[in-house]
């Protein structure tokens, strides 16, 4: 599966700059449905419905609104969302570089892969080696789409990964959930390490898989085998819908009108 | 809070933060906008004139927020003339009319910048008195792509006798109202009607027009909303300002000048700021008079 460029810039601190592209690391296995209607498995739609009014909304019509309290609304402008959007950038500026040992994994977010663009190969190849030797990761900030993320740029099996990471304020307080302290003995802790000891391995993300996600696909493939898939009925849209002799007319008319033009 | 005590038909209205600037990045106060609305309304009220009448409030002014008010306000003046109408799921409610000065001096006091009606009278809600075609561009297309689908559609509408008058939305698109006022047209009728010219416009013009809601399929083209001829629907009144960063106005058009318009390229002149409104209307008088007069009935249907 070729894999589509999500942004592209530059990774730069000091005086380097190494073109690249990013790309999304993880597919996250969703097998996805679609939700069909089972009278003719036509393809059904999302519309915005105003219980209010019974009707759909059309786009222009909705507004964004952020509830105060019960029923209360502030609302908001797409023109106000925007003035506190992020200026769009082409860089990654690497401000700072850290130990990847130091960051608790809760504050991963996404993962992405930075890809060497021409010209930057060379540059992109000492960078990975330089942070594989000394374990460190360099954080940047850097604007994709509407938001400015937090991110560790870090080696990763010879490439460079990109971890957008969690705002401190988005981590939820942990204090609250510590258990009350209790005197514990030095055997009780001795015995807990040794049970871990017993269990330990190298981590082999091989052996683990998304047993249900296989299941799925395995019946998939087997009814896609033995069965014509269901097929949606052509939407004709609401076309050809009019009285014949309108359309008739409005067709001799807009002949006309095409001619003239 | 300030107060104004003015006298209108021996009625006395008391007006409250004249100096309220509900255009702020442009400078108009809520005094500019009872001027604006005493100065064009004896082009406005005949097409407010018996219409249960949506108002759109803003209080805070433009880029605030807003609400809009198709019941009556209970506070309102005990000579304010109001029409029983129902909802869509049948709910019954109290509308105002606008039906005078003084009214319209009142519901513009409460910050109303946008008036919205019906295509029905409150006394006949099933019958509407014109057919409409809202063309509203999806960007990049814009006001002037509208004026193309506009002048197609006139020429289009023509070839089957009829005519239709066009006014700016005050926004981005151009509104086309073909005059019914008959009572034998259904908005049954004028839904199929108008949903099959946007179908064949879109059937010919498929690159410029659509005839579909949805929005994956409105970029770029101008979308022809024939869904607005409905019972249920308000649309912007001809002369109302608009709620936008400027006081423009929804004002209407002779067919040649949006040709002469379209020709020039100009998106901006398609555009009409209160004080040309005024003065386009005293000098032309009401180029939206057809609406209220003239009988056609829907062929073919």
């Amino acid at each position: 599966m070729a894999v589509q460029g999500i942004w592209s810039g530059t990774v730069s601190f000091g005086l380097v700059a190494i073109p690249v592209r990013l790309v999304t690391a993880v597919d996250p296995g969703r097998v996805t449905f679609h939700l069909l209607h089972n009278k003719d498995y036509s393809p059904l739609r999302r519309r915005m419905f105003c219980p209010r009014e019974g009707t759909t909304v059309p786009p222009d019509e909705i507004s964004r609104g952020y509830e105060i309290v019960a029923d209360q609304y502030v609302v908001m402008t797409d023109e106000e969302l925007e003035s506190v959007s992020p200026e769009r950038s082409r860089t990654i500026e690497i401000v700072e570089f850290i130990d990847m040992k130091e960051v608790d994994p809760i504050y991963y977010d996404h993962p992405y892969y930075l890809v060497p663009l021409k010209g930057g190969e060379k540059a992109y190849r000492l960078l990975v080696e330089a942070m594989h030797r000394t374990h460190k990761a360099g954080l940047a900030k850097f604007v994709l789409g509407e938001r400015e993320y937090f991110v560790a740029v870090k080696s990763t099996n010879g490439v460079l990964a990109l971890i957008t990471l969690h705002y401190r304020e988005e981590i939820l307080p942990d204090k609250d959930l510590l258990p009350k302290e209790v005197e514990t003995g030095a055997d009780e802790k001795s015995h807990m390490k040794k049970r871990i000891k017993d269990m330990m391995a190298d981590f082999d993300p091989e052996r683990y898989a998304d047993k249900r996600r296989k299941k799925i696909m395995d019946i998939l493939k087997k009814k896609a085998k033995e069965k014509t898939p269901v097929q949606a009925p052509e939407v004709e849209e609401e076309e050809g819908a009019g009285p014949a002799d309108l359309v008739a007319a409005l067709r001799e008319s807009m002949r006309k009108v095409k001619k003239k033009r | 809070m300030s107060r104004k005590i003015v006298d209108l038909a021996g009625k006395r209205l008391s007006l409250s933060n004249l100096e309220k600037d509900l255009y702020p990045s442009y400078g108009f106060t809520k005094a500019h906008i009872l001027e604006y609305y005493r100065l064009i309304s004896k082009f406005i009220l005949p097409h407010l004139k018996d219409r249960a009448v949506t108002l759109t409030r803003y209080p805070e002014g433009v880029g605030k927020g807003f609400f809009f008010e198709k019941r009556c306000p209970s506070h309102r003046p005990e000579w304010a003339k109001t029409a029983e109408v129902r909802g869509d799921r049948g709910e019954r409610r109290t509308a105002c009319l606008v039906n005078d000065l003084k009214t319209l001096m009142w519901v513009e006091n409460l910050a109303a910048l946008e008036l919205h009606v019906p295509l029905a009278r409150a006394g006949s809600p099933e019958i509407p008195d014109s057919m409409v075609f809202d063309l509203d561009p999806g960007y990049p297309a814009d006001i002037l792509d509208c004026a193309r689908v506009a002048l197609i559609l006139r020429d289009l509408l023509s070839g089957l006798q009829l005519t239709g008058c066009v006014k700016t939305s005050g926004k981005k698109g151009l509104h086309i109202f073909v005059p019914l006022n008959r009572k034998g047209t259904s908005f049954e009728d004028t839904r199929k009607f108008s949903k099959a010219v946007a179908e064949i416009m879109q059937k010919t013009y498929p690159d410029l027009v659509t005839s579909k809601m949805a929005k994956e399929y409105r970029k770029a083209k101008v979308f022809i909303n024939w869904s607005q001829n409905d019972s249920s629907k308000t649309m912007i009144c001809v002369y109302s300002l608009r709620a936008q960063e400027k006081p423009m106005v929804s004002f209407p058009l002779a067919w040649k000048e949006l040709e002469k318009l379209a020709a020039q390229k100009d998106p901006g002149k398609l555009q009409v700021i209160h004080s040309e409104a005024v003065r386009r209307a005293e000098r032309e008088g009401d180029l939206f008079q057809e609406v209220l007069k003239k009988k056609q009935k829907l062929p073919h249907l």
